[in-house]
C-alpha cells in the first residue's frame, strides 16, 4: 500500500519570498511576516446565551471576550472581536484537537466554526508600517484612534479582513495583524508587498508559539 | 515633517555636473536677474524645449526657465493656432501647455507653470506643424468666421456620413491639443488614505496661520499645498509680518510647523475634490519633478483625506482683462510678472507696460523698477493714481495713462507695442513695450466651497464672487474668502484654524495671529475693452468676447448654455481665468447684473488628474484581487490552463504534449473519468457552516425542499428561490450533526447567497437560534468521479472505513480517516453522473491531497480534469448550472418543480405561484441535438419551429449550454424552449444570425447519458 504524506502548504507558499525586498541599500522600513501554525476558531453565542458564552470564555482563557472592536490577550490565546456576540480565538496550533476542546468548552452555549485554514495571518510592523498600510487600508491608525489592542473588521482591496493592533505594542513598535481569506492571500500579499517596497521590506515566515 | 512630505525642493534633483564636465556650454540665460530669487544657482539644470538646449536652475519651473531664457512663444492655440506665451505662474495657466517627456512617458497639456525643472527635462510645444514659428494651421485665423461659437453644430451638419470619415479626423488633426503616449504607461501610481482633525488647503499666509493655530492648539493637522514650496504669494510679493521680512517670517512659520508632531505638511499635493462625510481627494505629484520615478516609487499618488474640519485657504486667481490682442505672447498677468521676477529672478520683459484697474496691480511697478527694468507706462482706467502709490509716480517718474489698452501689436516673438485709448476723449497713443502686465482684479478660489452645489455670492467692493455656503465642516479664510490684504489673511486664517481645532476638541492655546499693516484694495471693474481684433475670454479654448455675445444673440443666455455652446471654461483649466469674465460679458449683453447672471455649477476635479492616478495599483495583473484554490500551484505544475471564474483562477483543462487543441484534451479527460477515475478541485464552491438548534428549520425556510428531516450523515440537493419566485441558487447540503449542517453553493453565487442567508437570519427570522460562518476557504474540496472511484478511495482511506454501497450509500456524508493520519469529510454526491465522491480536507492539505489522489489512483490511470470536462459531464447528465439558473427561470422551468414542498412555507413560494410563472407556454429546459451529427451547436442560437420565418413572433427559446459529448460523439446542448417537455422528438430550426448559421435539431430529454442513474448509484 502506498505511503501518503500530508505536507502542509501555506497559501503564501509561492508569494512569500523570505528576505529583503525593495527600498534602497539595506534599509528596512517594514517587516512583513506570515504567521503559520495557528489555530483560529470563530465563536458565536447561541441565541440568548451571550452571558454563558462570556463565562465559558473566561473559564477557558481567564479573560472576558471583547464586546467592542478590540483584541484581548488571554491564557494561551488572543480573543478578537468580529461582530456582535461573536469573536475569534487565535492560538498556536497544538498536537491535540483544539477545535474539539473548544467545542466541549462552549458546548450548548455557542456555535463554533474552525477557520484555522480559512484565514492567513499576516503581520506588518516597522517605522514605515503605517505609511504602507495607508495605501491599502482606510483605517485611521493614529495612537489616539487605534491604540494597542484596537480591532476592526474592514476591507483590503475590496476583500474582508480582520485587523487588529497587537495588544501591548506601542509607538514605533506597533504591530498590526491581518487575517485575510486563504484564497485571497497570494493576491493580497502582492498588493501589500508592492505598497511596502519603497520603504524596504524584510519578509519572513514565523511560527505561532 | 512626516515621511511623505517632500517639501525640500532640491533633494531629488540631480545636478548637471556630468554635462558641465562634458563641456556643454549652458546657453545664456539672457533674462536671468542677478537678484536673489528662490532658486539654487549652484545647481544648474539643462533642459530642452522644441529640441533647443537651454539651462535653468534648481527651483525653476519650466515656465520660469523659459522666461529666464527669453522665450516668449511656447505654443499655438486650440482653434486658431495663434501664437501663445506664458500667461500666469500657477496651476490656473490656460496657455503655456506643453508635451512633457517622450515615448511611453509622453504627457500632453502639461502646464509649464507647474512643471518643476529637472536635469534632462524634455518638453515640446504642441498643436503646431511643422514648427512652432511657422505653423501651417495658423491659416485657420483667415477662416475665423467659421470657427465661431457653435461651429461644430453649424458647420458639419451634412452629409451625416461624412462625420466619422472626414469631419472628425480633420477636426481632430487641426484642433485638439497635445498627443498622448501610444504605449502603456511604464510608471506606477497608487492611492492612499490620510486622516486628521483639521485639513488646511493652501499654504499661503492664511493657510500657514490656520495650520499654526490649529497645530498649536493640539489638533491633528494636514496642510496641503500644490506648490513645491509653502508660502503662497509671500514667495512672490513679500511684505512685512510681525516686523520681519515676509521670507524670514515664512522660515520661522515653517520651522514651527515642522516642530509640531501633530502637523503634517504635504507639498506638491493639490486638493481636487470634496466628498461626503468630510472626505477630500488630493493628487500628490510624487515624481513629476524627475525624469523617471525612483525604483519602487510611484509617479503620482491620490490621497483620500478624511478630516473632521477643513479650512480652505486656497487663495485667489488674478483675473485677465478682455481686450483685443490680449493673447499675444508677452501679455502676462501682473502677479505672474512679479512671481517670475521676485521668486525666480527671471525677467519677462525689459520695458514693461502695466494695465491695471485695481490697486494690487500697482505692486508690479516697484518689482520691475527694482529689478533694473523699466515701467514704460501704467494704464489705469480709473483716472486716478491710488494714494498709496503716488510716491512711485514721483520716484520712478512714471508715465500714467488714464484709459485702456485697445490693441496689441507684435509678432510670434510677442508684444512690440500697445495702443492705449483714452476712454473719455477717444484719443489713442502707441507705446513700445516687450511685456504687458495685466491685472483685472482677483477672483477668490471658490471652487472647493461650491462642490456640494454651494452658490458663491457677489461682493461689489472687490468685484468678485466669494464663497456662499460651504460644505459641512468647511470654513474659508483669507483671499479664498475675498479678504485680499495680507493682514486680513493672517488674522482670518488664524481665527479659522483656531475655531476648527476647538470644534475638534483641541484644548491647547492657538497663540496669537501674526500681524501685518492693513493695505487698501480698491478696484473699478473692467471686463471688456471693445475694439477691432480678437479679444480672448478663454485662452485655452479660444473663446472670444464676440463668441459670448454671438451666443447671447442666438439665444444661449443661461451660463450653462453659454458654456456648452461656446465651450467656455470646458478646457483642462476649467475656466479658472475665464469663467467670470465670460459671464460678466454675458451680463452686459443681456442687461443683467453679474449675480443675476450667476455662475455655472462647480464640480471636481479642481485640477486635471490623470486617469492612471485614479486606477492606482489596480492595473494589469493587479486589476482586481484574485483567488487561488488550494491545489493551484500543483495544477500549474501539471501544466493546467486556468480560466477566470469571478475572482477565482480555476484549472480549465490539463493539456498533454501532442494534443492538438483543447477539445482533444477535454475529450480525453471526460473519457478518463467515464472509463476509469478522475478528480477536479471544486474548492471554489461556496461553503457555509450552519449551526444552532434551529438550523434545520432555518434551511426549511430558505430552500424549497425540506432539510429538518434530513438524517445526520446524509446529503441532499437543495434549491433556493428569490423572494420573487425565481430560482436563486442550488447545491448540496449535508447534515453533519443534529445542530450542524454544511451548506454548499455555486461558485458564482457564494458571496450573494451568504449575504442572503445572513439577511434571512438577522432580519427575517431573528427568533431562530442559528449561526452562520463562511467556510469556503477553510476546506480544500475535490470531486473524485468514475467507476474506479471506490478503488482509489480504498487505497487512500484507513482500512477501517467501510466504503461499500451499504457502508457508504449514495448521498451519504461523514468523516473518514485517511492513511497518514488526516481526517477528511467525504460526501457521496455526483455532478458527473458517475460513481463519485467529494472529499474535503483542511486547505493546508489541499496540495498534498492532489498529490495523494494521483498516488492512490495511479493503478487506475487517475486523471485530473478541469472545469471544461466538468461542464461536459454535467451537460451529458442534464444537470442545470449558471446558464440555466440565469435569473429568469423557475424551479419548474428547470424540471425541478416537484421539489417544491407543499407541506411548509419557504422564501419565494407565494410569488412562484404567479400566473406568468406557472404559464403552460413557459420556456423550459430540454436537450437539443443537431440532426447533422457533424454540426457544432453553439450557445445563444435561437430556437424556432421548423419551417417558420425567424423573428420575434416565432422565437421560442434559445440554446443555453453546449458541449461536444464524447459519449454521444456529437455536439449536444441544453436549451430553454417553449413547452419544451411536451415536444420531445420534434425537429426544430436552430437560427443563429450572429454566426450566420441555420440548421435543424431535435428536442430530446436533457439527460443524454445514463438516464436511469445506474452509474452514480453503483
Amino acid at each position: 500500500m502506498a505511503d501518503f504524506s500530508w505536507n502542509v502548504q501555506s497559501p503564501l507558499q509561492q508569494a512569500l519570498v523570505p528576505g529583503r525586498h525593495g527600498g534602497a541599500g539595506t534599509q528596512v522600513g517594514v517587516t512583513l511576516e506570515e504567521v503559520r501554525g495557528v489555530s483560529l476558531v470563530q465563536v458565536m453565542a447561541r441565541r440568548g446565551r451571550v452571558a454563558e458564552t462570556i463565562k465559558a470564555a473566561k473559564k477557558l482563557f481567564s479573560v472576558e471576550p471583547p464586546d467592542t472592536p478590540r483584541a484581548v490577550s488571554g491564557r494561551n490565546a488572543t480573543l478578537i472581536w468580529s461582530g456582535p456576540d461573536q469573536f475569534m480565538v487565535l492560538s498556536a496550533r497544538q498536537t491535540g484537537d483544539q477545535f474539539a476542546k473548544l467545542t466541549a468548552g462552549f458546548a450548548g452555549v455557542a456555535s463554533l466554526s474552525d477557520q484555522s485554514d480559512g484565514r492567513c495571518l499576516i503581520r506588518i510592523a516597522g517605522s514605515g508600517a503605517r505609511q504602507a498600510l495607508a495605501k491599502f487600508s482606510s483605517l485611521d491608525l493614529h495612537d489616539s484612534v487605534f491604540p494597542a489592542g484596537a480591532a476592526a473588521t474592514t476591507a483590503v482591496d475590496h476583500t474582508a479582513v480582520n485587523f487588529w493592533r497587537e495588544p501591548g505594542s506601542v509607538d514605533e513598535n506597533a504591530v498590526f495583524n491581518m487575517l485575510v481569506f486563504t484564497s485571497f492571500a497570494d493576491s493580497l500579499w502582492h498588493t501589500i508587498l508592492d505598497s511596502c517596497l519603497e520603504y524596504g521590506v524584510q519578509a519572513s515566515v514565523a511560527h505561532a508559539a | 515633517m512626516s515621511g511623505y512630505s517632500r517639501s525640500e525642493p532640491l533633494a531629488r534633483t540631480a545636478p548637471m555636473e556630468a554635462n558641465v564636465r562634458k563641456g556643454v556650454t549652458p546657453a545664456s540665460q539672457s533674462h536671468r536677474l542677478p537678484g536673489d530669487g528662490i532658486i539654487d544657482r549652484r545647481l544648474p539644470l539643462q533642459f530642452s524645449f522644441d529640441g533647443k538646449t537651454m539651462t535653468g536652475f534648481a527651483g525653476d519651473t519650466l515656465a520660469s526657465a523659459l522666461v529666464a531664457n527669453g522665450v516668449k512663444l511656447v505654443g499655438r492655440s486650440f482653434k486658431y493656432h495663434r501664437p501663445r506665451g506664458i500667461v500666469t505662474a500657477g496651476s490656473e495657466e490656460p496657455s503655456a501647455l506643453v508635451e512633457m517627456r517622450t515615448g511611453a512617458r509622453r504627457e500632453p497639456n502639461t502646464r509649464a507653470t507647474t512643471q518643476e525643472l529637472y536635469d534632462g527635462l524634455i518638453a515640446n510645444s504642441q498643436n503646431r506643424w511643422p514648427s512652432l514659428r511657422r505653423d501651417f494651421m495658423s491659416i485657420n485665423q483667415l477662416f475665423a468666421p467659421i470657427f465661431v461659437a457653435g461651429f461644430y453644430y453649424k458647420t458639419f451638419m451634412w452629409p451625416a456620413k461624412f462625420w466619422e470619415s472626414i469631419y472628425e479626423p480633420m477636426i481632430r488633426r487641426a484642433a485638439g491639443l497635445g498627443k498622448s503616449a501610444e504605449l502603456p504607461d511604464p510608471d506606477h501610481y497608487d492611492k492612499a488614505w490620510a486622516h486628521c482633525d483639521v485639513l488646511v488647503v493652501g499654504a499661503g499666509p492664511a493657510g500657514l496661520s490656520a495650520a499654526l493655530a490649529a497645530g498649536r492648539a493640539g489638533s491633528r493637522v494636514i496642510l496641503v499645498e500644490e506648490d513645491t514650496l509653502i508660502g503662497g504669494r509671500l514667495l512672490s510679493d513679500g511684505g512685512e509680518i510681525d516686523g520681519l521680512d515676509a521670507r524670514e517670517w515664512l522660515r520661522g512659520a515653517a520651522r514651527e510647523l515642522v516642530s509640531l508632531p501633530n502637523v503634517r505638511i504635504m507639498t506638491r499635493t493639490a486638493l481636487f475634490g470634496v466628498y461626503d462625510g468630510g472626505t477630500y481627494a488630493a493628487l500628490e505629484r510624487v515624481s513629476d519633478n524627475v525624469a523617471m520615478p525612483d525604483r519602487h516609487q510611484v509617479r503620482q499618488r491620490i490621497w483620500r483625506i478624511v478630516a473632521k474640519r477643513s479650512v480652505v485657504t486656497a487663495g485667489a486667481i488674478e483675473r485677465p482683462i478682455v481686450f483685443p490682442g490680449n493673447d499675444r505672447p508677452g501679455v502676462m498677468m501682473a502677479s505672474a510678472v512679479r512671481t517670475y521676477v521676485n521668486r525666480f529672478a527671471a525677467l519677462p520683459g525689459k520695458r514693461v507696460a502695466l494695465f491695471t484697474n485695481n490697486d494690487d496691480g500697482w505692486r508690479t511697478v516697484e518689482t520691475i523698477e527694482r529689478a533694473g527694468a523699466h515701467i514704460v507706462a501704467v494704464i489705469d482706467p480709473r483716472h486716478e493714481v491710488p494714494a498709496q502709490y503716488q510716491r512711485l509716480v514721483d520716484t520712478y517718474d512714471l508715465r500714467v495713462l488714464a484709459g485702456v489698452v485697445s490693441e496689441v501689436k507684435g509678432g510670434v516673438d510677442g508684444v512690440r507695442s500697445i495702443v492705449v485709448a483714452n476712454d473719455k476723449n477717444g484719443l489713442t497713443q502707441r507705446i513700445d513695450t516687450d511685456c504687458l502686465a495685466v491685472s483685472g482684479g482677483w477672483n477668490p478660489n471658490v471652487g472647493l466651497s461650491c462642490f456640494h452645489r454651494g452658490k458663491p455670492t457677489w461682493r461689489e467692493d472687490i468685484a468678485a464672487f466669494v464663497p456662499g455656503s460651504a460644505p459641512k465642516g468647511m470654513a474659508t479664510a483669507g483671499a479664498a474668502n475675498g479678504e485680499l490684504s495680507l493682514s486680513a489673511c493672517l488674522r482670518e486664517g488664524h481665527g479659522a484654524g483656531a475655531r476648527a481645532a476647538a470644534e475638534c476638541g483641541a484644548a491647547g492655546k492657538p497663540g496669537e495671529a501674526s500681524k501685518a499693516d492693513d493695505e487698501v484694495y480698491a478696484i473699478a471693474p473692467l471686463w471688456h475693452v471693445k475694439g477691432k481684433g480678437k479679444a480672448f475670454v478663454d485662452f485655452q479654448h479660444d473663446v472670444t468676447a464676440s463668441d459670448v455675445t454671438l451666443a447671447q444673440r442666438e439665444g444661449f443666455e443661461s451660463v450653462e448654455h453659454l458654456k456648452r455652446y461656446t465651450t467656455l471654461g470646458m478646457a483642462t483649466d476649467q475656466g479658472k481665468t475665464s469663467n467670470i469674465n465670460g459671464l460678466a460679458i454675458m451680463a452686459e449683453a443681456t442687461g443683467r447684473t453679474i449675480p443675476e447672471t450667476g455662475t455655472t455649477i462647480y464640480r471636481p476635479p479642481y485640477a486635471p488628474v490623470a486617469i492612471g492616478a485614479f486606477a492606482g495599483h489596480h492595473r494589469d495583473e493587479n486589476f482586481h484581487a484574485t483567488r487561488l484554490t488550494p491545489s493551484h500551484h500543483w495544477a500549474a505544475k501539471q501544466g493546467a490552463v486556468f480560466v477566470d471564474t469571478g475572482l477565482w483562477k480555476r484549472a480549465q483543462w490539463y493539456p498533454r504534449a501532442g494534443e492538438k487543441d483543447w477539445l482533444e484534451t477535454v475529450t480525453r479527460e471526460v473519457l478518463a473519468v467515464r472509463n476509469g477515475v478522475g478528480f477536479c478541485d471544486v474548492s471554489t464552491l461556496g461553503k457555509v457552516d450552519v449551526r444552532g438548534a434551529d438550523a434545520g428549520v432555518f434551511l426549511d425556510r430558505v430552500y424549497i425542499n425540506s432539510f429538518s428531516n434530513l438524517a445526520v450523515g446524509k446529503a441532499r440537493y437543495g434549491l433556493m428561490l428569490r423572494e420573487d419566485g425565481i430560482v436563486y441558487d442550488d447545491g448540496t447540503t449535508s447534515r453533519l450533526a443534529e445542530d450542524h449542517y454544511f451548506l454548499t453553493t455555486t461558485t458564482a453565487k457564494a458571496g450573494p447567497v451568504m449575504q442572503h442567508l445572513e439577511f434571512c437570519r438577522q432580519v427575517l427570522f431573528p427568533e431562530l437560534d442559528v449561526q452562520l460562518t463562511s467556510a469556503t476557504d477553510q476546506w480544500a474540496q475535490f470531486s473524485i468521479a468514475g467507476p474506479n472511484t471506490r478503488n482509489l478511495l480504498r487505497a487512500l482511506a484507513d482500512p477501517s472505513e467501510d466504503l461499500t454501497n451499504e457502508g457508504f450509500p449514495f448521498m451519504g456524508a461523514r468523516e473518514v480517516k485517511l492513511r497518514g493520519g488526516v481526517t477528511a469529510r467525504l460526501f457521496r454526491i455526483s455532478f458527473s453522473g458517475e460513481m463519485a465522491f467529494e472529499i474535503s480536507v483542511p486547505a493546508r492539505y489541499g496540495a498534498a491531497m492532489a498529490e495523494n489522489l494521483m498516488i492512490a489512483g495511479k493503478p487506475y490511470g487517475v486523471t485530473p480534469y478541469g472545469t471544461e470536462a466538468l461542464g461536459v459531464m454535467r451537460i451529458e447528465k442534464g444537470h442545470v448550472a449558471g446558464p440555466e439558473l440565469n435569473g429568469t427561470t423557475t424551479a419548474d422551468d428547470l424540471g425541478l418543480g416537484k421539489m417544491m414542498s407543499k407541506k411548509k412555507d419557504f422564501i419565494g413560494r407565494v410569488m412562484a405561484g404567479r400566473e406568468a410563472l406557472t404559464a403552460p407556454n413557459r420556456q423550459v429546459v430540454v436537450g437539443i441535438k443537431p440532426i447533422d451529427k457533424a454540426r457544432r451547436l453553439r450557445s445563444g442560437a435561437h430556437v424556432i419551429p421548423k419551417g417558420a420565418i425567424p423573428g420575434p413572433q416565432t422565437d421560442q427559446g434559445y440554446v443555453t449550454s453546449v458541449c461536444f459529448s464524447p459519449m454521444l460523439d456529437q455536439w449536444i446542448g441544453l436549451g430553454l424552449v417553449e413547452r419544451g417537455r411536451e415536444r420531445t422528438g420534434e425537429i426544430i430550426r436552430i437560427h443563429d444570425p450572429l454566426r450566420n448559421e441555420d440548421y435543424e435539431a431535435e428536442i430530446c430529454s436533457p439527460v443524454f447519458y445514463d438516464p436511469e442513474g445506474v452509474r452514480q448509484r453503483g
